[in-house]
């Protein structure tokens, strides 16, 4: 990137969110400024990272004057309060002019979050606890995925699974995959000895494989079903803790009849769980005990989520699970590293709230560095951010339209997974066309893509 | 310890080092001196040593604290073991030490030579001699952050091992952008200070070599006299811009970017100017009979206190005939030194006003033993951890100054030579009072003493724990381990 100069972007809170963030951000080539009140975490992340520390209040006009926050491009607020950051952002734009994100949690917020963005003119208001809860609810859905992230506006999915033994896959080219069991899939992605491929059709396909495809929802469950998978959704979950992220997931759960029970060591927070969520069935116990979990039922349940506010437990209650039942387990990771040692540990299902927030976030600049010529719609990061999947709407001055696929000169590691046409999917051969007006989604293992012409050489 | 990183910056240093060797060839050339060759062969031959080291990247970029010192005080030992080579193979300065410590003196930006006669040397030789000053007073490690980029965002503990002051701070996010506005402001500065200095009739060389001498704040004059006999509106010049190196560069920066409140409200900067001003006060009463007129005393005080307090190390008069009180004066200043941030050397202001308000804590501690109070610095409270490393990095200095005086004293000179050439070195200023005075030169020290004194200019400017931490037998062991391991297998 040539000639790139970064957005000057503030941010607001060194938690894990926050360093997560900057990670990523200064990798991209932005220049960051990080405001905490702890002056050993400001210490920290700028000796780590190549970024200036500011050591205040981040709602204090002094302490965003000593930030720059009057020439810079955006502030986000991650801090542990979702009124600090709210404040961080109403200040920021009365005196600079930069766009503001702001970290809201609180479901008594989270439901009026439209309406605070729209009012004090925020550009987003994250959730990563309700963002959590989304997608752990899509994989209950489709409990044999591992992973599935939704695009298009839900239109299109992007499901992970991995090929057990003496399946149909096993030995089979992509090619192959295509003329014999579907059209309507692609596989973007394939996990093996960790490295990640991004396959051709005269790919081979073995046992032990992680596959990312996208394609639709119902032609996912077609092509699973002919594969011996089941695609049936859970009928019940166990949630551990009662959390705000149990909240949300229970909500979502209960919208779409799968029952839910939940474990909560404290009497009051049992309940206000009780008022909020009527249909819920709600348990005061300890969740980490294990009579507790066999009394009610841990060897039957279809699903065990649990969710509670240690990392190292959740990881302990999923890994009994593992032992004492067949049930689809879902383990949420807030705070802890260590992300190659869970890999290899065979948990199934992970979800990281902090990497969605900041995809979100990291999607948003991107678009914002980008030219006008076309937007991000949506990034995930897969496989620990070794893929990047982007989903592009595009313009008629981006240079990629009205030439088949095939003609397109692409870079290497890319693949244009699908286009997105009035509401249909199509999943792309060379002979298909690009137009204005489309999403097209692409994956690929270079990173730091802004805008659809990035996908040229 | 990931030693392959050390080697990798520890190549690119040496790599820029023998580009800025060229400078001296073309200023040979210039002349037609035959003391270009050996100039352009170092320079060839460390080009291809230092290119051996790059080649292969380091996996690992990964670099702490100790990574950072290390390769700094690296960089620096065979910076001027590389450098001294030219001065050994044209003859300039024959003997090895000699030319090492000339290197080292002018790399660390002190200006305590060794050499009685400067003027028959050859030009080529001369103007390196100048340019180590200007090499050495932003810091190499700082225009390596500038010019390559290095990924990571550990890097910054490169510039706080070579940057002078107790906290390393950033202007702006990225440090290649602070690194190279550093060196904007400073090449800005000189370029200024050659443009007046030819107005007042200098040679281009001269007026270039001079003012590397005084941006390093080094102090190698051009002259046998240093300054003595210049004209009054050189020194003037020069005084002024003394007096600007030592300023922290904060400041310069506040100001070029419009922040004239804040860059006024710099406390250290207040301090700098109020003790300059009280030193030249003291001293112009007490010196005013001995020279015909008042313009011609106060022109000779504000140089002498404008050399001492940035550390530079020239002189326009011969301090030593002066009377007692002056030499104490500027004995004092140059344990003051610059500011931190500037390229002066020294204890720094900064350290010297937290020290100071230190005890005033103290004292106040003792009247309301329950009292909470803070020290404050610039209108806010200053971090423990900073206060702490400050008292230790006095008491630090203190051994260090006493022990090198100790090992100097071996040589039965007086004090005054004793203590002033430890003083001068250590804080990088130059001369010192009695033999090592204005006017004589470091010579007639015997190698011993010679190295004891390398070793002090390269702590001072160093800042002592980044070349102490060499010597600490962790390190050793944490460089050696991989050789040792793979002897094992």
């Amino acid at each position: 990137m040539k000639g790139f100069t970064g957005l000057k972007i503030v941010i607001v809170g060194c938690g894990k969110v926050g360093q997560t963030l900057v990670e990523q951000l200064v990798n991209e080539g932005h220049d960051i400024t990080v405001v905490d009140t702890e002056s050993s975490k400001v210490h920290q992340i700028s000796n780590l990272f190549d970024v200036m520390g500011v050591v205040g209040n981040g709602a204090s006009l002094e302490t965003q004057k000593d930030a720059g926050v009057s020439e810079a491009d955006l502030i986000i607020a991650v801090t542990g309060s979702d009124e600090l950051n709210l404040l961080c952002c109403i200040i920021a734009k009365q005196f600079g002019k930069c766009s503001a994100i702001a970290r809201v949690r609180t479901p008594d917020y989270s439901k009026e979050a439209n309406y605070l963005r729209d009012k004090l003119g925020l550009a987003l208001i994250i959730n990563p606890d309700y963002e959590a809860a989304k997608q752990t609810a899509r994989i209950l859905y489709l409990p044999t995925a591992i992973e599935v992230n939704s695009f298009a506006h839900g239109q299109a999915e992007l499901i992970k699974i991995k090929i057990p033994e003496n399946n149909v896959l096993d030995n089979m080219t992509i090619a192959q995959l295509g003329s014999t069991i579907t059209n309507d899939i692609l596989i973007c992605a394939v996990e093996r000895d960790n490295s990640i491929t991004i396959p051709s059709g005269g790919f081979t396909l073995k046992a032990g494989d992680v596959i990312s495809f996208v394609s639709t929802h119902k032609s996912a469950k077609f092509f699973l079903k002919k594969i011996g998978f089941e695609t049936k959704q859970v009928h019940n979950a166990m949630i551990i803790g009662g959390g705000r992220s149990a909240y949300y997931l229970a909500k979502e759960l209960l919208n779409n009849n799968i029952d839910v029970k939940i474990i909560e060591n404290e009497r009051s927070r049992c309940d206000e769980l009780t008022t909020l969520l009527p249909g819920a069935v709600i348990i005061n116990g300890d969740g980490s005990n294990q009579d507790v979990l066999k009394e009610e039922g841990i060897d039957t349940c279809e699903s065990f989520i649990p969710l509670t506010g240690i990392d190292e437990e959740n990881v302990m209650l999923t890994l009994y699970a593992k032992k004492m039942s067949d049930a689809k387990v879902i383990t949420k990771i807030n705070r802890i590293g260590f992300t190659d040692v869970i890999s290899t540990l065979n948990l199934g299902s992970v979800i990281y709230p902090k990497y969605i927030t900041s995809e979100a976030i990291i999607a948003y600049v991107r678009a914002k560095t980008a030219s006008m010529g076309s937007n991000i719609e949506t990034l995930y990061h897969l496989f620990d951010s070794r893929v990047e999947a982007i989903e592009f709407s595009v313009t008629s001055d981006s240079g990629v339209t009205g030439k088949p696929l095939k003609e397109l000169p692409l870079k290497a590691n890319l693949l244009i997974s699908f286009i997105s046409r009035n509401g249909s999917i199509i999943i792309p051969s060379g002979n298909d066309e690009i137009l204005p007006g489309d999403t097209v989604m692409i994956v690929t293992t270079n990173s730091g893509y802004t805008d659809i012409k990035d996908i040229l050489k | 310890m990931n030693t392959s990183m050390i080697r990798y910056i520890l190549g690119h240093v040496l790599r820029i080092e023998s580009a800025f060797m060229l400078l001296p060839c073309i200023v040979g050339l210039c002349y037609r001196e035959e003391a270009t060759l050996p100039f352009l062969y170092v320079a060839i031959g460390l080009f291809i040593i230092s290119s051996l080291m790059v080649i292969k990247k380091p996996k690992d970029t990964v670099f702490y604290l100790k990574e950072g010192c290390v390769a700094t005080a690296l960089s620096w030992i065979f910076m001027s073991l590389f450098g001294c080579l030219p001065f050994v193979f044209c003859g300039a300065i024959p003997s090895f030490t000699d030319a090492l410590f000339e290197t080292i003196s002018g790399f660390t930006t002190t200006g305590a030579s060794i050499l009685a006669e400067v003027e028959s040397l050859p030009r080529c030789a001369l103007f390196w001699r100048s340019f180590t000053h200007w090499i050495g007073g932003m810091g190499v490690l700082v225009f390596l952050l500038a010019i390559i980029p290095l990924t990571g965002g550990s890097h910054i503990n490169l510039m706080k091992a070579e940057s002078p002051g107790p906290s390393v701070g950033k202007f702006v996010p990225k440090l290649r952008q602070t690194a190279r506005i550093l060196y904007i402001i400073y090449l800005f500065l000189t370029v200024l200070e050659v443009i007046l200095l030819m107005f007042g009739g200098m040679g281009v060389l001269d007026s270039i070599m001079t003012a590397f001498g005084t941006a390093g704040t080094g102090g190698f004059g051009v002259r046998n006299d240093s300054f003595m006999s210049f004209s009054p509106y050189i020194q003037w010049v020069v005084s002024i811009f003394m007096i600007i190196f030592g300023v922290n560069f904060n400041f310069y920066y506040l100001i070029l970017f419009l922040h004239f409140k804040k860059a006024f409200s710099i406390e250290e900067v207040k301090y700098y100017f109020l003790i300059i001003l009280s030193a030249i006060a003291i001293i112009f009463f007490s010196i005013r009979n001995m020279f015909t007129s008042d313009f011609e005393a106060i022109t000779h005080t504000t140089f002498q206190v404008a050399s001492i307090i940035s550390s530079t190390g020239y002189s326009s008069a011969d301090f030593n005939l002066w009377p007692d009180v002056c030499k104490v004066v500027l004995t004092i200043l140059m344990f003051v030194g610059a500011c931190a941030g500037s390229t002066g050397g020294g204890i720094k202001v900064t350290r010297l006003v937290v020290l100071v308000k230190t005890v005033a804590k103290e004292l106040r501690s003792y009247i309301h033993p329950k009292r909470i109070s803070k020290v404050n610095l610039d209108g806010k409270p200053v971090e423990h951890e900073v206060v702490r490393a400050i008292n230790v990095f006095y008491i630090t200095f203190t051994l260090i100054f006493f022990s090198s005086v100790l090992l100097i004293s071996i040589e039965n000179y007086d004090f005054a030579t004793n203590f002033t050439s430890v003083l001068a070195t250590m804080n990088n200023i130059g001369p010192g009072l009695s033999l090592v005075g204005p006017t004589s030169n470091f010579a007639f020290f015997n190698n011993f003493s010679k190295y004891v004194l390398m070793f002090d200019m390269l702590a001072g400017r160093l800042e002592l724990f980044p070349l102490l931490i060499l010597f600490h037998p962790a390190i050793y062991k944490e460089m050696f381990e991989k050789a040792i391991h793979s002897k094992r297998k």
